[in-house]
């Protein structure tokens, strides 16, 4: 297979765009919960590019590098979605909201 | 034949005192019945002193140029640039030439007797080990000095001389004045050491440039490369820079042998043990600094400017050394004038091209001068002072001593037929010789003429107050007495030497080591008159002194006396070491201090001021430290468009502009 | 098969190391043990050197030399790689010599003598590591390391105002290291290496254009120099010196500061000559500051310690002096002149140290003749005094007349500028002995005592040394010459 140029830019304009969303997420939702939607869709949009680059590695086995570093993320990305709801359900205990902008015990 | 062959075996004399120093260093304490080791380092001594007279022996019978044992000191290669295009090597080795024997005979004959005399004359002082240890080490420095086979083997024993002094000196350390001026004469010969350095890597340059270098500057400046007799090898050498490196080993040499205007350290030493002003301070390491202006001038040429100096210096001194003498009230300080004095004669006839001359007075010099301290110091033992003024009718209860500074005395002043009277008169007749050449010689000339009356004056002055008279001054002071014969001994010696070296040079064998001057004399009636004159003048010295000072009288000026102010400028002499003192302490350790100063509060104050300036800022910047999660995800997001544009944009400007790959 | 000497010792000192955190109360028995044991890997070394005919032959090319690959990623070739030549093992000698001192000399170290004795040999390692490293990751991790235990030691077991200093001694060389790190990654990247290996890196760095050359030689300047120290970025060493303990004080002087000046030879000289060629106006300014600076404001000190760290930036300030001239004999006396000053710096340090153990202070203007009181003490002191002002048959006059050569050999009459300092440097020791050493005992208490026989036998040592050498440089010449440098243009 080669890479069609029309294709690769949808595609990559594809993930920018997700990519974009993603971090206008991160940055302006207050909601714990929202804010992990938001970085699950950025990590999504690298995901995509490593899957479609990966299809037209010149040999095969650098192919499946980018096969399994899409398989790497994604299983990173649960962890990390585990990770961040134990933190809002702890968030939610102590503070009594999962509002982000009211947790700034780390100021120093 | 078996005398010559000896010179192969030089290195022993200087190894042997090593030994003696390594031996008396470290069993001295140990053996409190042998004086502390002292007899170890007397008997050592007397060894390396047999063996230094034999090699001497072998070099009279047939003089010439024995070096040996070269070994490699330091080796370096070179990078095919610079002045040592080849590489550096430095080789340790030793030469034993005709000056190299005179100069062996001086060093341990008059050591040896030091030593002995110092059995005694020490034996009631705390720290006898340290003190034969320290006198060893000077020794095997000393005789590493002379045998020397190059300038860069020659200055490293020379700052080993240096620092013995330096110990010696100091030897009654919980004294303030011995400890500095320890001190001061360490600073003042260090002052010459650099210059001296300086003047060897000049000489560097100035034969390099002559392309003599690539066969003996990568061998570290031998000796032994002019032929017999004594060649100078600066023959095509830049003339500019000879000049330079000889005023440059001028320095060095005035500042070992104290000549104006580093002479200050000389008269402080004094505040050493006497045996170690007698050795060091008038017979050998003082002279090192006369032995450097003729090996120098033998080996690598004075140039007409660098003898005029040198002669200035030499002249200068004489005079100006010996008007400090005629006033001093300390006996030790008076001969220690007239050291700086015969110095100058020395430095004088060396510079005006007379280095064998110069030599012959170092030797018989080496003699009367150790004859003049040891008696000094016999006295200073039996009576417990210094000070001229409070002794008196010694002669009495001090007939040796009297005798053996009596013949010192005659020696020094230069009356026939003592070794003095040979040496100074060569000096006097060889310079005027030139004055028709050189007349701007002649007021350095006059000096040295006018020195003649002074020398026997001032002299004379101590000996007739020290030995004059019926009693002492000061009647609180115990009664003389001479010493036993371990002191008498080495004064009698050394007694026979002032007298009887002088004409040694008449002896067949013996004039090999100093060429030229033992031929039969030959006078014209200007020399016969130039040597009336000179004894004439020093006839007129004692007799002066005897007038004034003479059978226990003591000559006060009186207070209106315009000499008065004349007399206080030559005690404060001449107010050269306040100006030293006020110069260390006001302006070099001024600038100390502005420089503590200013590293402390300017440079390390703007360190700290940059820190605050952080501290400042930090105050400012923290309130971007919200806590607030939503922020910081902004600044990431900010500093990766930051990464991206200096990765895309100005990262291959930049590579562009540097023309790289 | 070829022993692996050089992971061996650097392997003795990490065991040590752990071993000794876990020793307890046996630590200085491991210690000991370890500094025995690395000396002999050393000593065997050099006597390959000395005796065997051994030596890198070709350039760029180390003895005992080990390359395995330690992380390769695409283009990234990051490499274990390490060797010796002449230029670093008398260093690694120095190190070795250190150690065993540091260790005997605070035998009887109270406070948590286990941590105090690991980390002196992690001091140790890292130093070591410096020297053997012939990749650039390499010798930055042990370039760090160094840092590591010697703040600890400072801010532990230091002075009263331990803590700044411990921490100006840390920023201040980090802001060294940052600047040194990037300049060699600089050079790695920008001249296309294949790997960050000292020898893969040699031939493409040498073939930069100039421009680029210049400004990487300048930024290691800086940032070697700050170690080095160089003035004006030299006062986190006086505070470092006084508030760090005496062990620390010596391998803070006696390696630490070395670790600036074998880094600017190995890293910046040998791969970038061009640019040291072109800016050699820059580092005799820069040496020249250090020499005079360092002397005069030494001659102004009224604290033993202080002194002796000022008079540390005059010597360094000769080292960089003959590094910078670019010759066989400068690089030759740069070396020796490191070697020596590790030595006898060490040995003022420790005199500093018992000086204050038994008096309580080492105000000079304070402590007067202590020579009666406490003999040995004060012989000690005469002797590391004598050594660092130059005095010859002791180790530093070799190094300095050598290096005073040298400067004549490259930049001519600028020699008066060291040479006229020496008169300074002589007058402060000369100072310090007539004050301290001489005149009528006072300000002493008077149940001072002398030297304990550990400090002794640490001290003895140096002198021994400091004789050894200073009757017979040759024995390090002769290692030093065996360097591929020797055979540059």
């Amino acid at each position: 297979m080669t890479l069609d140029p029309f294709t690769t830019a949808g595609l990559v304009g594809l993930s920018g765009a997700l990519l974009g969303i993603g971090l206008f997420g991160i940055v302006t939702r207050r909601n714990f919960i929202l804010l992990l939607v938001a970085i699950e869709i950025a990590i999504n949009a690298a995901v995509l590019n490593f899957v479609y680059f990966a299809a037209f590695a010149s040999n095969p086995s650098s192919g499946l590098n980018g096969q399994s570093a899409a398989i790497v993320v994604i299983g990173l990305a649960a962890t990390e979605i585990a990770v961040g709801l134990a933190i809002v359900l702890a968030l939610n205990r102590i503070r009594g909201s999962i509002n982000v902008t009211e947790a700034t015990a780390l100021k120093l | 034949m078996f005398l010559q062959d000896l010179a192969s075996w030089a290195f022993l004399v200087p190894l042997l005192m090593v030994l003696s120093f390594v031996l008396v260093g470290f069993l001295g304490p140990y053996l409190k019945n042998w004086r502390e080791g002292g007899w170890i380092a007397v008997v050592i001594s007397g060894i390396a002193m047999v063996l230094g007279l034999l090699i001497a022996a072998g070099e009279m019978l047939s003089p010439g140029r024995y070096t040996d044992l070269h070994t490699t000191w330091i080796s370096v290669p070179g990078n095919g640039t610079g002045v040592f295009p080849n590489g550096f090597s430095l080789v340790m080795g030793t030469l034993v030439d005709p000056i190299s024997a005179l100069m062996l005979i001086v060093v341990n004959v008059v050591g040896f007797l030091v030593l002995l005399y110092s059995i005694e004359y020490m034996q009631h002082d705390r720290g006898l080990s340290r003190y034969f240890a320290e006198l060893s080490l000077f020794l095997a420095a000393m005789n590493g000095l002379i045998l020397a086979d190059n300038l860069l083997e020659f200055f490293l024993f020379w700052e080993l001389v240096g620092v013995c002094s330096y110990f010696l000196i100091g030897f009654y350390y919980e004294k303030p004045a011995a400890a500095s001026a320890a001190k001061e004469a360490f600073l003042v010969t260090r002052v010459g050491d650099v210059l001296f350095l300086l003047g060897i890597f000049v000489y560097f340059g100035a034969y390099a440039t002559a392309g003599a270098a690539g066969g003996w500057a990568a061998n570290g400046f031998l000796f032994v490369h002019g032929t017999n007799p004594y060649i100078p090898i600066g023959t095509g050498a830049n003339p500019t820079l000879l000049t330079i490196g000889g005023l440059l080993i001028l320095g060095g040499a005035a500042g070992k042998s104290a000549q104006f205007p580093l002479h200050v350290w000389l008269p402080d030493a004094m505040e050493g043990p006497t045996t170690v002003s007698a050795l060091i301070h008038a017979a050998t390491m003082v002279a090192a600094g006369v032995y450097l202006l003729a090996v120098a001038s033998l080996f690598l040429g004075f140039t007409a400017a660098d003898q005029f100096a040198i002669v200035a210096v030499g002249g200068f001194t004489t005079l100006f050394a010996a008007t400090m003498a005629v006033v001093n009230p300390d006996i030790k300080r008076v001969i220690a004038y007239s050291t700086i004095s015969q110095l100058g004669y020395m430095v004088l006839a060396v510079g005006a091209g007379f280095t064998m001359v110069g030599l012959y007075h170092l030797f018989t010099h080496a003699f009367f001068k150790a004859l003049l301290f040891l008696a000094a110091g016999a006295v200073i033992h039996a009576v417990g002072t210094q000070n001229l003024f409070k002794m008196g009718g010694l002669r009495k209860v001090m007939p040796v001593t009297w005798l053996a500074f009596f013949v010192g005395a005659l020696s020094l002043s230069g009356i026939p037929p003592f070794a003095g009277f040979w040496s100074k008169d060569d000096i006097l007749s060889s310079l005027y010789g030139t004055l028709g050449a050189h007349p701007d010689y002649w007021p350095f000339f006059l000096m040295a003429v006018a020195t003649v009356f002074l020398t026997a004056y001032y002299i004379f002055r101590a000996f007739f107050l020290a030995f004059g008279g019926d009693h002492p001054r000061d009647d609180s002071l115990p009664h003389g007495h001479d010493p036993s014969w371990i002191m008498k001994g080495p004064l009698m010696v050394l007694s026979g030497l002032a007298i009887f070296a002088g004409v040694f040079v008449f002896i067949p064998g013996f004039s090999n080591l100093l060429p030229g001057i033992g031929v039969p004399p030959t006078y014209t009636v200007t020399d016969i008159l130039l040597s009336a004159m000179s004894v004439g003048l020093a006839g007129l010295g004692i007799g002066t002194a005897y007038v004034l000072w003479g059978n226990g009288r003591v000559f006060t000026l009186p207070d209106d006396s315009p000499l008065q102010s004349i007399r206080t400028v030559l005690l404060r002499r001449y107010y050269i070491k306040d100006a030293y003192d006020a110069f260390g302490q006001r302006v070099i350790y001024g600038i100390a201090r502005i420089a503590d100063f200013t590293d402390r509060f300017v440079i390390d104050g703007a360190i700290h001021g940059a820190e605050r300036s952080f501290a400042g800022l930090n105050r400012r910047m923290r309130g971007i430290q919200s806590g607030v999660v939503l922020d910081y995800t902004a600044y990431v997001v900010a500093g990766l468009v930051v990464v991206l544009v200096v990765l895309l944009v100005i990262a291959p400007w930049l590579l562009s502009m540097w023309g790289g790959t | 098969m070829t022993i692996p000497i050089l992971s061996l010792s650097l392997i003795t000192l990490l065991v040590g190391t752990v071993a000794c955190f876990a020793a307890g109360r046996w630590a200085r028995y491991v210690a000991l043990g370890t500094a025995v044991a690395f000396l002999v890997e050393i000593g065997w070394m050099i006597s390959q050197f000395t005796w065997a005919g051994f030596g890198p032959t070709g350039v760029p090319s180390y003895s005992y030399g080990e390359t395995y690959a330690w992380i390769h990623l695409y283009w990234l070739n990051i490499n274990y790689s390490v060797g010796v030549d002449g230029l670093s093992l008398p260093l690694l000698l120095l190190t070795g010599i250190l150690l065993l001192v540091t260790v005997v000399y605070s035998w009887e170290e109270k406070k948590r003598p286990s941590a105090w004795f690991a980390l002196v040999l992690m001091t140790c390692l890292g130093c070591a590591g410096v020297f053997m490293a012939l990749d650039v990751l390499l010798f930055f991790l042990f370039w760090e390391l160094v840092l590591i235990p010697m703040f600890f030691m400072i801010a532990y077991w230091g002075g009263l105002r331990r803590r700044y200093a411990a921490l100006k001694f840390f920023v201040y060389t980090h802001v060294g290291s940052i600047v040194m790190l990037v300049s060699l990654l600089v050079v790695a990247f920008y001249s296309h290496a294949p790997s960050f290996d000292f020898s893969a890196m040699y031939g493409p760095a040498r073939a930069l254009a100039l421009v680029p050359q210049v400004f990487l030689f300048l930024a290691m300047l800086f940032g070697f120099g700050i170690k080095f120290p160089i003035v004006p970025f030299h006062t986190w060493l006086p505070d470092a010196h006084v508030e760090a303990p005496t062990g620390g004080s010596v391998l803070l002087a006696g390696l630490l500061l070395k670790l600036g000046a074998y880094g600017l030879i190995r890293w910046g000289l040998e791969l970038l000559p061009q640019g040291l060629l072109h800016t050699q106006p820059i580092i005799f300014a820069v040496a020249f500051a250090s020499i005079i600076w360092g002397a005069f404001v030494a001659l102004g000190q009224r604290d033993l310690k202080r002194m002796v760290a000022y008079s540390s930036i005059n010597h360094m300030g000769i080292v960089l002096l003959a590094i910078g001239l670019y010759s066989s004999l400068g690089i030759t006396a740069a070396v020796l002149l490191m070697f020596a000053h590790g030595i006898v710096s060490a040995l003022l340090f420790m005199v500093a140290g018992s000086t204050h153990h038994a008096f309580g202070t080492r105000d000079l203007a304070t402590i007067r003749g202590i020579t009666p009181k406490t003999p040995a003490l004060a012989t000690v002191t005469m002797v590391g005094a004598l050594a660092s002002l130059g005095l010859p048959a002791l180790i530093s006059f070799p190094a300095e007349f050598l290096a005073l050569l040298a400067t004549w050999d490259g930049i001519g009459y600028w020699v008066f500028v060291p040479l006229i300092m020496l008169v300074v440097t002589a007058g402060f020791y000369l100072w310090m002995m007539q004050r301290m050493l001489f005149g009528p005992t006072s300000g002493i208490p008077e149940d001072a005592h002398d030297l304990s026989q550990w400090e002794a036998a640490a001290m003895a040592m140096l002198v021994a040394l400091t004789i050894l050498y200073g009757v017979l440089p040759g024995l390090l010449t002769n290692v030093i010459i065996h360097s591929p440098l020797f055979g540059l243009p």
